[in-house]
């Protein structure tokens, strides 16, 4: 009864005029950016960060969330329409909705992913109401011991799920712990790596980082394969209208999906990319057309779709609750409710329930709109997909320009925010991945300052971190999550 | 001599930084009352795992690199102005510039400048849409910025 209680506070809130229209217009940004190639929900978050922190900050969340499932939704348009996803999480739905596309089914292909986003979304909203409270509770006798460990699951959990080399995930991380302790030490006043320089004093704004690392190296990295669209042209996009039947298919791949995609997102380091894997794997198993996968099944489309939506919301359970984020768009999203003054964790439920509710609530109306006002406007909004390549990459190096100079004003920033671009198209070039390094920026600062507590109650102990059951499990956890794909890889090899 | 590889390379270069970084972590000042952990520790744990993992880097086996199947180095792409690494450096460089000349020219004359120039170098030769999508796109995003949300962006020399 607390719950929906709670959550009509939330409505109250989510349905002021204002935040209808910060919701509206995050889930339209989201999709159009969400949509372009190579841009995800990360760089879309972080371009939409300087609007935000002069907003309330329950409108400026209620916003972000809008961006981050249009972003998600509009990447699925890119992967059925190009067979180009703009975000990880929706490569799986390009496995079948390409050759949907290919076969002229466009867009009952988009209508399924907007069906089964909206229900995957809805779904996990439900679960994130209920969950959420539950663990919040749990994280209120987190000492600091406990939150450093945790922080160091998160990291390594980012690290070992990444598709790419083990040891690069790992010096990703720590390269973004560096850049994150940069300027002056909080606790003693001690400068630390400011190179003299009285622009690094505060620090490396993580914008500067998030917006070169993803969005700045993107374009460099596009101008590399070719500044030429080589795309042909694209078919039409066909009726987006679903028969009774096709209804019934789906049915059961979305329910299943939307609750093993809200489990996968909760986890730290999962998120909407392995949620969709999972989903569609999953949906393949059980099917008993699954050798018609990959060849435009229906099923194959809402099964991701539904996964990866479910996920987005599932990781804003350790974000809202623990205030340590499971990926690196919910470390983007920290940033800006630290930007904002918000603190998220534990006692946020207590302290800005205005916030956690009204995102809540937020949440079923940006679902609402993705389903109702932004699939009919699809076709349109796809149109954005022909402009040309040349001019798309120039706009976005104003975007990012605008981002950094409009929230430091500083002249520095914009051409440390270059370093930053051709460090990530370097990482990229030579597969470091860019989450690791971006979670531990937002994390780092905290890591340290966890530890460094936790060393000062205990009058300089390490063991601290080892008599503390919860700490020690999770440290245990977060050793396991990095040796046992090793070991599997050494086993498979053997 | 064996010839490195890529990986060995990355790991020499990381190595190097990570001396360097040690080097600095250790001319950090002790704080004056003595405390448990003082702000040098953690940064010379960071620049020992890094040098750590360097050396682990040195002796993984190099996967095939990122996009290395999506960019040919052979292929023909006209003037060396125009291949694809140059394309990056002058981008690199327009930025740069307009970094510099932001607050002299003023947001929205640079924004304009780097857009359309960037545009045309790398091919679209449509002048009006350009300008046209430049400066709806720029001067939404300055009146935006400067009459909605309060931010200042500086006006260089033009008198809005």
């Amino acid at each position: 009864m607390d719950a929906l209680n709670n959550l009509m506070y939330g409505f109250g809130i989510a349905l002021e005029p204002i935040n209808i229209a910060y919701v509206f217009a995050g889930v339209f940004a989201g999709t159009i950016i969400g949509m372009l190639p190579g841009l995800g929900p990360i760089s879309a978050l972080a371009l939409m960060i300087p609007i935000t922190f002069s907003m309330e900050p329950s409108s400026g969340l209620i916003l972000m969330a809008g961006v981050y499932y249009g972003a998600i939704f509009g990447g699925s348009t890119s992967s059925i329409l190009l067979n180009a996803p703009g975000v990880a999480g929706t490569v799986a739905t390009s496995f079948d909705g390409y050759p949907m596309a290919k076969k002229g089914q466009a867009g009952k292909a988009l209508a399924i992913a907007a069906y089964a986003s909206f229900i995957g979304g809805t779904v996990s909203v439900v679960f994130l109401m209920l969950v959420a409270p539950l663990l919040s509770k749990v994280a209120v006798s987190f000492g600091p011991a406990e939150y450093f460990a945790l922080m160091v699951l998160g990291l390594t959990a980012v690290v070992s799920l990444s598709d790419k080399s083990l040891v690069k995930g790992l010096i990703a991380a720590v390269v973004g712990v560096m850049i994150s302790i940069v300027g002056i030490d909080m606790q003693t006043g001690t400068e630390r790596f400011t190179l003299g320089s009285i622009n690094l004093l505060d620090g490396i704004d993580f914008l500067v980082v998030a917006l070169g690392i993803f969005a700045l190296a993107e374009v460099f990295y596009m101008l590399l394969r070719g500044g030429d669209s080589k795309e042909g042209p694209r078919n039409a996009i066909g009726s987006l209208k679903l028969t009774r039947s096709e209804v019934g298919e789906i049915a059961g791949p979305v329910s299943r999906s939307s609750v093993l995609g809200f489990f996968t997102g909760v986890l730290p380091g999962a998120g909407a990319t392995i949620g969709s894997f999972l989903g569609y794997s999953m949906e393949k198993k059980i099917a008993k057309d699954g050798d018609t996968f990959g060849k435009g099944n229906i099923k194959g489309v809402a099964a991701p779709e539904a996964a990866n939506n479910a996920a987005c919301t599932g990781s804003f359970v350790p974000l809202l609750t623990l205030g340590v984020p499971g990926s690196g768009t919910t470390a983007v999203l920290l940033g800006a409710l630290l930007v904002m003054g918000v603190n998220p964790g534990p006692m946020m439920l207590e302290q800005r329930p205005d916030v956690f509710w009204g995102v809540v609530a937020s949440m079923y109306i940006g679902n609402i709109f993705l389903l109702v006002l932004n699939l009919p406007l699809i076709p349109f909004i796809a149109k954005i997909l022909d402009m040309p390549k040349a001019l798309l990459l120039s706009l976005i190096l104003i975007f990012c320009m605008i981002g950094v100079y409009g929230m430091s004003f500083s002249v520095f920033d914009l051409l440390l925010l270059l370093g930053f671009g051709i460090l990530g198209l370097g990482m990229r070039l030579f597969g470091f991945p860019a989450a690791p390094l971006i979670l531990a920026l937002i994390l780092g600062n905290i890591m340290e300052e966890s530890m460094r507590r936790a060393l000062q109650i205990s009058g300089g102990d390490w063991m601290t971190f080892i008599d503390k059951p919860i700490s020690l499990a999770l440290l245990v956890i977060a050793a396991l999550s990095l040796t046992l794909p090793l070991i599997k890889k050494r086993r498979r090899k053997a | 001599m064996t010839r490195l590889n890529t990986n060995q390379w990355l790991a020499l270069v990381l190595a190097l930084v990570a001396a360097a970084y040690i080097a600095m972590a250790w001319q950090i000042p002790t704080f004056p009352l003595p405390r448990p952990v003082d702000s040098d520790l953690f940064p010379k744990v960071l620049g020992f795992t890094l040098l750590l993992l360097s050396v682990f880097l040195f002796f993984e086996k190099p996967a095939p690199i990122a996009g290395a199947d999506t960019i040919d180095p052979n292929a023909p792409r006209g003037p060396l102005l125009f291949t694809p690494w140059a394309r990056v450096i002058v981008t690199a460089l327009a930025v740069a510039a307009y970094a510099l000349l932001l607050v002299p020219l003023g947001f929205v004359l640079a924004s304009t400048l780097l857009c359309v120039g960037l545009t045309t170098y790398y091919g679209y030769h449509r002048y009006f849409v350009t300008l046209a999508t430049t400066l709806g796109v720029v001067l939404s995003l300055y009146l935006v910025m400067t009459r909605v949300m309060d931010v200042y962006l500086p006006t260089g020399v033009l008198p809005f």
